[in-house]
Parts: structure tokens; C-alpha cells; sequence
């Protein structure tokens, strides 16, 4: 049933023009697995009769039994397109073959970093909106960050079957619900201006939306009308596609075309018209079983049936009728090809989001140009099981270069500095594979513009990497991918045997591999900690780390709790001063909070440890106020050297400063991620170091005398300027007819949540809630919220913002104490918290 | 009464009799055993050895317990006598002025018994001890802390024509980086600096810097558990010192400034 090999597959990969890297994207159960099956289908994989049942990208049981998607899963098809169908294709290419990287991902929020390890290795997307749910809150946080990315959309309004079937809506409405999703989408994507991706917003009538039903497999683009009824009007195929979409009326009466609806009882918009109208009809007759109606109609269309499927009833005639008439992938396949970049094209204006280093050496040219002669670049975005259990493929992208079996690389993992040894590896590539669904194919070498998957690498990569060739020494890596949920909840896991423990430990570092965002840890009280995006990511990573990682040892697991973050509300009421062991060295420092909306630029990376100071200074002067020249006396961003707090130099005169200034950067980075209050992160702090007092020999201010000093002085600092909780807070989309809507704030209000937006779906009985909800209550909100509206609200949460607590950690009693003594005694601290006197040292 | 006494350089028996007169007194007897070490207190017995000479028994005293616990001895000084010894002298080359202090300041009377130091013993390869510039202490590297500050100071005393002591940094029961950060007690092996380890990072700090204060031809002098029986001082250029094996520690290093024709005379005795 194949209908390519491993080896047509390779020839046609070094046809730059002729591919196209892309992700599909969507809210959850906007049905994107399903129309890539159809995408599948016809590239040969599954049998087109099946095509919409079999989910073939959904490799895994337990997303078949769930029916969502929860991995990301690539293929590389490959199509032979038509010259016919290929007649008004402007851009570069070379012959009629094209080879089409697709990479499925989850749409439920939880999953978002497989979205996000999925867009890096992709240039364009396709976008799957629900035509009767419209734009969801994932839709929009993916969409957004694809844009970031500068990965170009096209849009398929899917599910158009429930429009004819299941709520048999007439033209108009049907046409004004549809503008309504495209414009939704259009609003998002209309705030990524960008000169060098051009303009973004997707529209009917040059075709770059698409109509879809994934679950009957066909689709169409207004391309597909307009090729219909060019000839018939004596018009040429752009000028139809105008007149079927947007304020264009005809009336067969008359045979004029309009720009109002002259009010007659013939005249129709041209949508509705030329396209709804005769699909409706087809439909219905297909459903009804009028077969003697039937056949002259496809006839005139031009539709031939085989004499078995001709025996077809009812829904199954339906199918096969639209399917022969308007395949999916066809349509689909058109739109990519005509309006989704090569990467050839697309690697021009990404380069810049995607090199670290100078954008003008050899490897910034080599990914600009896409030249397989180039150096090699590749980035490795996520780490893959493999069938032989504890095994990983390496799957990743190459930007510039080839890659081939046998090779040596280097290997940049996220934390290597150029110029230094720190996470850096040489190793040989045992194999090069590509991908087709659930079957891998060994392949000699792959050039750039590909997806591939490496064998031998995963000793040596945690979750992501860059690889260069083995020469290279002067390539700076691929930036590091930002994540658009952070992990607030965990669990802490120990297995019912004692005996396990080692597969356990075994266990979690795979579990850390497999899952581009998941974090496990140690607390001191020697638990092992998994901190996912929520409730159902977690859920997965147990059962993953259960079934895949341990071979069955049983696991027992806490009950989830949530990250909290330390920060401060005011300015320190006082410079405060600490002593070094020695006495001979004194450093003083004042806390303040950062600016509003500091932190959340440097989680984005707007700023960050790697950025062109002139810039960095550019930005924090115009957008938060700062003084040019402060900006420029940032000694570091922590924890984990790229985290929402910084030090700053603020004093004046100081000599030898910089001999102790990396003693003091790595005191803020462990005290940064171990506040004074409960040795949660902190976030949004500023440090400034305001004077230092220092022993004229160096050997008696090294990191020994220095850096607990700097430790203390920062909680010291902390403490004094006022310390807040920050808790990590929900926004919760739910989707419920009116009458669930009591049981919903009822619920809400239980669980501490207000509701800041309600509106009324046009057009449906539903309503869209939108509300805050702090995480620690959202445990066993699903199933709250479903038992109070019997079962007909669904939440979908994703993590929004941090919020800080009113009450004051210090003061006992209040409820941030209680918090706070509650997780130092999870994570096994001294009851109490370190008074201000133990950190501070008085003249 | 808080007794600081300095034990001298070489072996137990360099004590003063004034010092041994005041440990025999003392009910309780600390050690300070973190910025220098007596020769003999590398073997295991070593300081059995000095607890039957003196005829009292001795504590151990880390870095934590003198930087950070200090009050506690104090405290003890107050009601009777306690004896604190160091290594070489008191305020020799290492700074015990911290624990006189806070003794002073609580009340507690101090008497200083002087003993001879590395900052004088260094005499002993010839050159005056008059024509000596700023001290430097050499500390260890590692891969994101090099100080090089030293290097301005060898400058300014190689100006002056002065030679420039250098004590080569050890580390006993120091803290570990990640230990130090997050306030938890984890301690390195010991390391001793050997005047190989000392010239080599003297001499990338002279090729990153380039100011030619220093280079492969510049004498030292190098030494070898100076003051006791089996000590040793080398004399040469720095290119030469590198290939001497000077054996155990603990090791200091001189770099020659202009020198006096006696000075010369001595120097050649200990050369290559």
C-alpha cells in the first residue's frame, strides 16, 4: 500500500524548493489528527477508506483510548503534483515532486511544549479552527507563538460536515459564522507585523483558507470553485475567487453580479451561492439515498464513481461521493504548497530568530541560504523513544549542511558557552533516519531543509541541542526554545518496592528526556519531584514514567502540589550589610521589585543574558524607565542565569570588583532559586550592590570568603523589603450552554476563581466563560465543574500569570505563613524561617 | 586570659619557651589548622606529638570555628586562660587581628607571643629582607574565578626594584563552590599550591596581561618547608623552577628584584 520508498523520499530531499516544513496546530479536538490522516492517505501510508478513523499519528494506546493527541509526531510524505494543478505557481521549483514535513501536535494546553519543539523544526502552519467553536484559547496561544517563531499560517475552517448534517444552518448563516472564525484568527495574527514575513492574515479569496470536513475526508478552497466557473462567467480564476467570497451577490435571474443584495428571493451572496449551496445538495442526496437524482449531477461535476462504491448507502455514499469530489488532500496539499514557504525561502528571514551568534559568519550565511555545501547546523527539538525501551532517536532539523550516518559532531547542549567546554561533546552519529509514521527508514546522509531523527546521540543530549561538525569550534548554538506553560504543578513519586528505587531514579531521566518540558528533581528531604504543566500532563508523564521507563514497577505518588514563587513588594527599608567569614570583606545591597512586565519580557526573552547590550539597555530605557547607563551594569539574570531577578552594580570606585563579581553571581544564582522564605524561586527582584568593603589580598576575598556573604546579603536584602508569595493562577476557558452557567460560578467561586469575560457564541446556544483560577485549586476542578453542570462544561486551563498573595509571610498567623511553613516542612526544612539577624551583620 | 601564640615554622620544638611556659598554664589549647600547617602536622600523629610535648591536650580549630564560632573561645578566655596557637607568627603572614578584636571588644585580656614567620624566614636565601615589596598571595584558579590583581602589585614592587613574596594559596577543608552557595557544609580535598603550579599561573597572567613585569627569564627563588630540617630553597629562572620537584608542601615563592652584589653571592648557592 506504501506508494513511496525510503529512496524517493531522499532524492527529492535535495530539492530545497520543493519542500515544505510544516506543523498542524489547534485548540483540542478541533480535529487535526484526523485531517492529517487524510494528508497521509494520500500520500499512500493508510488505505483511503479508512482515512478519518485511524488517527495514524497517534502512535501511542493511550492516545487512541483518550482520542487526543499528546506527542508530536512527524512523517515526511511525498506527492507528485499535476502541471495542471501546479499552472499559476509563481515561486522557485524543481519538477512536480514535492516532499511535505509534517508534524502533528497536541492540542490540549498541557501539552503545549510539544507545540513549541514542533514549530522550531517547521516553517509553516496549518492551522485547524472548529468552524462552530471558532478561535479557543490554544488556537490563539499557539497561533502566537508560531508567529514569534515567524512561521506563516494558513487557516482550514474544519468540522464543516456538523454545519450540514448536525446543525443544517442555511448559506448566510453558514457564511457569516465562517468570516467570523477568519476574522478572529485574522486579529491575532494581524498584531505580528513583520516587514520581513509580510503580511500574515489569511483570507478566502486568495486562497490561503481552506473549508474542511477531516472526518469525511474532503476539503476545498475557493481555487477549487473559481477553477470551476472561470470558464462559465468568462472570467480568469483570480477574479472568480474575489467574487466568491465577501460582499458579492449574483442572481441567477438576472446573471449580474452585485455588491448588495438586491433583496430578491434569487439573489445570493456567491459563497453561498456557487459554493455552500451545491455541497448542501449533494449532501443531502447522497443522505437521502436519491441515486437516480445523484449520478447525473456528479456526472456534470465530472465525478466518477467505481461500480462497488456505487452500491454505497446513506453516510458511507456521502463519503465516498465528497471524497472523489473534493479530496481533502488535494485542497489541503495546494494551499501548502502554493502559499507555505521552502525553507529555502523561509530560512532567509529566520535566521535571525534562530542563530545565537554574529549574523553575518559562515553558519548565519549557510542557514540564510539554506546551503547544503555549509557548514552543518541542526538543531535537536525533541528526544524520541525508541522501540528498544530506554533508547531515544534524536529528532531535530538541519538549517544548513548535511548530516549523515557515521558522522562526527559537536554537540552544543543549552547551557555551552562558545569558547568553553561546559556541555559540549564530540561524538559519531551511528545512523540517520527518517520518519513515516509509525515505520523509521535508515537513509546515507540528509541535507538541509529536512527533519530528521539521529541514533546514538541521546547519552549526551538531555532534551535539546545544536550539532555542528566536528571542526567547527567557532559556531555559536541555535537559540534555546522558550516555552510558552511553565511547569507550576508536581508530584513527588516513590515506587511501592524499595527495591525499584534504582529503576525509579533510571526512570525519571528518561521521563526528563522523552518530554521537552517536564523537570525532576531531588528536594532535600531526598523525594523525587515531576513538575508538569497541570493535571492531565502529569497523569502522563506517571504513566509514562510507569509503563515505558520501569518496565511495570509500581509507583506511589503525593498529591500534586504547586511552585511558588518569593518575591518583594517595596524598596529594602534599608541598605543592609553582610560580613564574609573573615570579616575582612563587607558587601551591602538593597532588593526593590522589578518594573511591571520586567519579569515577563525576560521569561520571553526579550531580555536575557545573551543580548547585545546596546539593545538591552535600549529597551529597559524606553520601555521601563531605566537609566541608559544602569542598564549596562546588569551583572546577571538568575536563577539558572536566565531568570526573572538580576543583580546590579551600583557602586562607584570600587577596585577590584570584578575579582569577586562571579563569586557574587553565584551566590544570587543559588539563593535566587532557594529564597529566604521557603526556598521556592524568586521572580522579579532586583538586587543592587551598593557598596563593597574588600581585603586588599585576593586570597582573602576568593568565593570561599565571598560567596556565602553575597547568599546572606541577598536574603538579608529580601527580607527587608518587604517578601510577598507569588502563586501561579490559571486562565480557564470553559464552553457551556446557559443553563450550566449557575453551576459554573458557583464553582468558580468555591474554588476562589472570578470570571472576567462572558460572551455569548453568535449564532450557538453556548457561552464562553473566561476566567482567573489559582492553580492550587484547580485539582479535581474538571471533575467538580462536570458534577455541578451535569457534565456540560468543559475547562481548559493554561497557566497565565503569577499573583501575589496580600497577606505578609512574616507576620504569623497570616495565611502566606501558613503556606510558607507548609512547604518547608514538605521539603523537609527547619520549621521555622531564618530570622533577618542570622543574615545581616551590624557595624 | 586569651593567649595568641605563635609556634614558628619548623617542627614542634620551634615553640618559645615563653609560649610552652603559657600553653602549660592554659586549661583549654586550640590549634588554628586552615592558613598554614606545621610541617609535621601532615602525618597522622602529629599532633599527638605536640599534645605530649606541651602536655595538653589540643583542639582542632577549622575555618568555621575560628571565622564563624570565635565566641565561643572567647567566651572561655574570659573565666580562664585558653591558648590559641598559629602557625609561624600571629600577625605574621596570616590575620588573626579579627579574633583580637572581638576579645577586646568583649573584654577579654589578650597577650601576643611572637614566634618567626615565612615573612621573615624567607631571609634565608640572601636577599635583605629590607628590600622586599608588597606580599601577594597566589590563589588557586579554577575555571571562572582567576584573580590577577597580584600581577599590578609584582608591577609596582618590580618598579621599585623589590623583591615580592609570594605565598602560594592552600586549602584545607575548604567549602565546596555549590556547598558555599547554598549554606550546606561540603568540603574539598585538601590542596597544597606547589611553586611549579605558582609560576605557571604567573606566567599566563604576565602572557593575557602583556605588560613584560615578568617573564620565563626572571629569577626566584623557590622554597620548601622553610624552617624545617629538611627544607629546600632553589634558585633560577622562573623556566627553570618549572622543572624542579620541590617535594612536599608547603611551598613559597620569591621573585627576584634588583639585586645587591651580597645578595648575589648568597643567591649562588642555591642556584641550578
Amino acid at each position: 500500500m506504501v506508494k513511496f520508498t525510503a529512496e524517493e523520499l531522499r532524492r527529492i530531499m535535495d530539492f530545497k524548493h520543493n519542500i515544505r516544513n510544516m506543523s498542524v496546530i489547534a485548540h483540542v479536538d478541533h480535529g487535526k489528527s484526523t485531517l492529517t490522516d487524510s494528508l497521509v492517505a494520500a500520500a499512500g501510508i493508510i488505505a483511503q477508506e479508512v482515512a478519518g478513523d485511524v488517527r495514524m499519528t497517534d502512535t501511542r494506546a493511550d492516545e487512541a483510548e483518550r482520542g487526543i493527541t499528546i506527542k508530536s509526531t512527524g512523517i515526511s510524505l511525498y506527492y507528485e503534483m499535476t502541471d495542471d494543478s501546479l499552472r499559476n505557481f509563481k515561486g522557485e521549483r524543481n519538477g512536480n515532486e514535492y516532499l511535505i514535513n509534517l508534524i502533528d501536535s497536541p492540542g490540549h494546553v498541557d501539552f503545549s511544549s510539544e507545540v513549541t519543539a514542533a514549530l522550531r523544526i517547521t516553517d509553516g502552519a496549518l492551522v485547524v479552527v472548529d468552524c462552530v467553536e471558532g478561535v479557543c484559547v490554544q488556537t490563539e496561544t499557539v497561533l502566537r507563538q508560531a508567529l514569534g517563531e515567524r512561521i506563516r499560517p494558513v487557516l482550514t475552517v474544519n468540522k464543516m460536515d456538523r454545519c450540514f448534517l448536525e446543525l443544517q444552518v442555511d448559506g448566510e448563516e453558514a457564511y457569516q459564522t465562517f468570516q467570523r472564525v477568519i476574522e478572529n484568527a485574522n486579529v491575532i495574527m494581524a498584531t505580528y507585523e513583520d516587514p520581513l514575513l509580510g503580511d500574515v492574515q489569511v483570507y478566502p479569496e486568495k486562497g490561503t483558507v481552506a473549508f474542511s470536513a477531516g472526518l469525511h475526508g474532503w476539503a476545498f478552497t475557493l481555487t477549487n470553485f473559481a477553477k470551476m466557473y472561470a470558464s462559465k462567467f468568462g472570467v480568469d480564476e483570480s477574479k472568480m475567487m474575489e467574487r466568491l467570497w465577501g460582499e458579492n451577490f449574483f442572481d441567477p435571474a438576472t446573471k449580474k453580479w452585485t455588491t448588495k443584495n438586491t433583496g430578491t428571493a434569487s439573489c445570493k451572496r456567491g459563497f453561498v451561492q456557487f459554493c455552500y449551496e451545491p455541497i448542501k445538495q449533494i449532501i443531502n442526496t447522497c443522505m437521502n439515498d436519491q441515486k437516480d437524482k445523484l449520478w447525473p449531477m456528479l456526472q456534470k461535476l465530472g465525478v466518477t464513481m467505481k461500480s462497488d462504491e456505487k452500491d454505497l448507502m446513506g453516510k458511507a455514499l456521502m463519503k465516498r461521493v465528497m471524497q472523489t469530489w473534493l479530496p481533502a488532500s488535494t485542497a489541503l496539499l495546494e494551499m501548502m504548497i502554493y502559499h507555505l514557504p521552502s525553507p529555502s525561502t523561509a530560512q532567509k528571514y529566520r535566521v535571525e530568530n534562530l542563530y545565537e551568534g554574529p549574523l553575518d559568519d559562515a553558519y548565519a550565511n549557510a542557514i540564510r541560504n539554506c546551503d547544503p555545501e555549509g557548514p552543518l547546523m541542526l538543531y535537536v527539538s525533541k528526544m524520541i523513544p525508541a522501540s528498544d525501551k530506554g533508547r531515544f532517536f534524536a529528532f531535530g532539523r538541519v538549517f544548513a549542511g548535511k548530516v549523515s550516518t557515521g558522522m562526527k559532531v559537536r554537540i552544543m547542549g543549552p547551557n555551552y558557552v562558545p569558547g568553553e567546554k561546559k556541555d559540549l561533546y564530540v561524538k559519531n552519529i551511528q545512523r540517520t533516519v527518517i520518519w513515516m509514521g509509525k515505520r523509521q527508514e535508515t537513509v546515507e546522509d540528509v541535507p538541509c531543509g529536512n527533519t530528521v531523527a539521529m541514533v546514538g546521540l541521546d547519552q549526551f543530549i538531555t532534551k535539546n541541542a545544536t550539532l555542528t561538525n566536528e571542526k567547527e569550534v567557532d559556531a555559536h548554538p541555535i537559540r534555546a526554545m522558550k516555552f510558552s506553560v511553565s511547569p507550576v504543578v508536581r508530584v513527588a513519586v516513590q515506587c511501592k518496592v524499595a527495591s525499584d528505587l534504582p529503576k525509579l531514579v533510571e526512570g525519571l531521566k528518561r521521563l526528563a528526556k522523552s518530554d521537552p518540558m517536564v523537570v525532576c528533581s531531588i528536594e532535600e528531604s531526598g523525594e523525587h519531584i515531576i513538575a508538569g504543566a497541570g493535571e492531565l500532563h502529569l497523569e502522563i508523564c506517571l504513566k509514562d514514567l510507569q509503563d515505558d521507563f520501569m518496565g511495570g514497577a509500581e509507583i506511589i505518588k503525593s498529591d500534586p502540589v504547586v511552585s511558588f514563587r518569593e518575591t518583594v513588594l517595596e524598596k529594602s527599608t534599608r541598605t543592609v550589610m553582610s560580613k564574609s567569614p573573615n570579616k575582612h570583606n563587607r558587601l551591602y545591597m538593597e532588593a526593590r521589585p522589578m518594573e511591571e512586565g520586567l519579569a515577563e519580557a525576560i521569561d520571553e526573552g526579550r531580555i536575557g543574558p545573551r543580548d547585545d547590550p546596546k539593545v538591552r539597555s535600549k529597551i529597559l530605557a524606553e520601555e521601563f524607565g531605566w537609566d541608559k547607563d544602569l542598564a549596562k551594569k546588569i551583572w546577571c539574570f538568575g536563577p539558572e542565569t536566565t531568570g526573572p531577578n538580576m543583580v546590579v552594580d551600583m557602586c562607584k570606585g570600587v577596585q577590584y570588583l570584578n575579582e569577586i563579581k562571579d563569586s557574587v553571581v553565584a551566590g544570587f544564582q543559588w539563593a535566587s532559586k532557594e529564597g529566604a522564605l521557603a526556598e521556592e524561586n524568586m521572580r522579579g527582584i532586583c538586587f543592587e550592590v551598593c557598596d563593597v568593603v574588600l581585603h586588599s589580598d585576593a586570597i582573602h576575598r576568593g568565593g570561599g570568603q565571598v560567596i556565602p556573604t553575597a547568599r546572606r546579603v541577598i536574603y538579608a536584602s529580601q527580607l527587608t523589603a518587604k517578601p510577598r508569595l507569588l502563586e501561579p493562577v490559571y486562565l480557564v476557558e470553559i464552553q457551556a450552554p446557559e443553563q450550566a452557567l449557575g453551576g459554573i460560578y458557583s464553582v468558580l467561586n468555591q474554588k476562589r476563581g472570578h470570571v472576567f469575560e462572558e460572551m455569548q457564541r453568535p449564532g450557538t446556544p453556548l457561552y464562553n466563560i473566561k476566567a482567573y483560577l489559582p492553580v492550587v485549586e484547580s485539582f479535581g476542578f474538571s471533575g467538580t465543574l462536570r458534577a455541578a453542570t451535569s457534565g456540560q462544561a468543559f475547562p481548559q486551563c493554561v497557566f497565565d500569570h503569577w499573583e501575589m498573595m496580600s497577606s505578609d509571610p512574616l507576620e504569623a498567623g497570616s495565611q502566606a505563613h501558613q503556606l510558607v511553613l507548609d512547604i518547608r516542612k514538605r521539603k523537609g526544612l527547619k520549621d521555622q524561617m531564618t530570622p533577618l539577624s542570622e543574615f545581616e551583620d551590624k557595624l | 586570659m586569651l593567649y595568641i601564640i605563635g609556634l614558628g615554622l619548623g617542627d614542634d620544638k620551634d615553640i618559645t619557651l615563653k609560649g610552652l611556659e603559657a600553653v602549660k598554664k592554659c586549661s583549654k589549647v586550640y590549634m588554628e589548622a586552615y592558613t598554614s600547617l606545621l610541617s609535621f602536622g601532615l602525618s597522622p600523629n602529629g599532633l599527638s606529638n605536640l599534645e605530649n610535648l606541651y602536655g595538653r591536650s589540643i583542639t582542632l580549630a577549622d575555618r568555621e570555628m575560628v571565622e564563624e564560632k570565635a565566641d565561643e573561645i572567647l567566651n572561655e578566655a574570659k573565666a580562664s586562660d585558653v591558648a590559641f596557637l598559629v602557625v609561624g607568627d600571629p600577625f605574621g603572614a596570616t590575620t588573626h587581628t579579627d579574633i583580637v578584636v572581638r576579645a577586646k571588644k568583649l573584654g577579654v585580656d589578650v597577650k601576643v607571643i611572637h614566634n618567626a614567620s615565612v615573612m621573615n624566614a624567607v631571609g634565608v636565601c640572601g636577599l635583605q629582607l629590607y628590600h622586599y615589596g608588597e606580599t601577594v598571595s597566589i590563589p588557586f584558579f579554577t575555571e571562572t574565578w582567576r584573580p590577577d590583581s597580584f600581577y599590578e602589585k609584582i608591577r609596582e614592587n618590580r618598579k621599585l626594584g623589590l623583591h615580592t613574596l609570594c605565598l602560594l594559596d592552600i586549602r584545607v577543608k575548604e567549602p565546596t563552590i555549590e556547598s558555599l552557595c547554598r549554606g550546606k557544609k561540603q568540603y574539598e580535598p585538601p590542596r597544597f599550591m606547589t611553586v611549579n603550579t605558582a609560576i605557571e599561573q604567573l606566567l599566563e597572567v604576565e602572557e593575557a596581561r602583556g605588560e613584560f613585569v615578568y617573564g620565563e627569564n626572571t629569577i626566584c627563588v623557590g622554597f620548601a618547608r622553610l624552617g624545617s630540617e629538611d627544607q629546600k630553597v632553589v634558585a633560577g629562572s622562573m623556566k627553570q623552577l618549572l622543572t624542579v620537584d620541590f617535594g612536599a608542601p608547603l611551598h613559597c615563592l620569591v621573585i627576584v628584584g634588583k639585586t645587591h652584589p651580597v645578595e648575589e653571592e648568597m643567591l649562588e648557592f642555591y642556584g641550578l
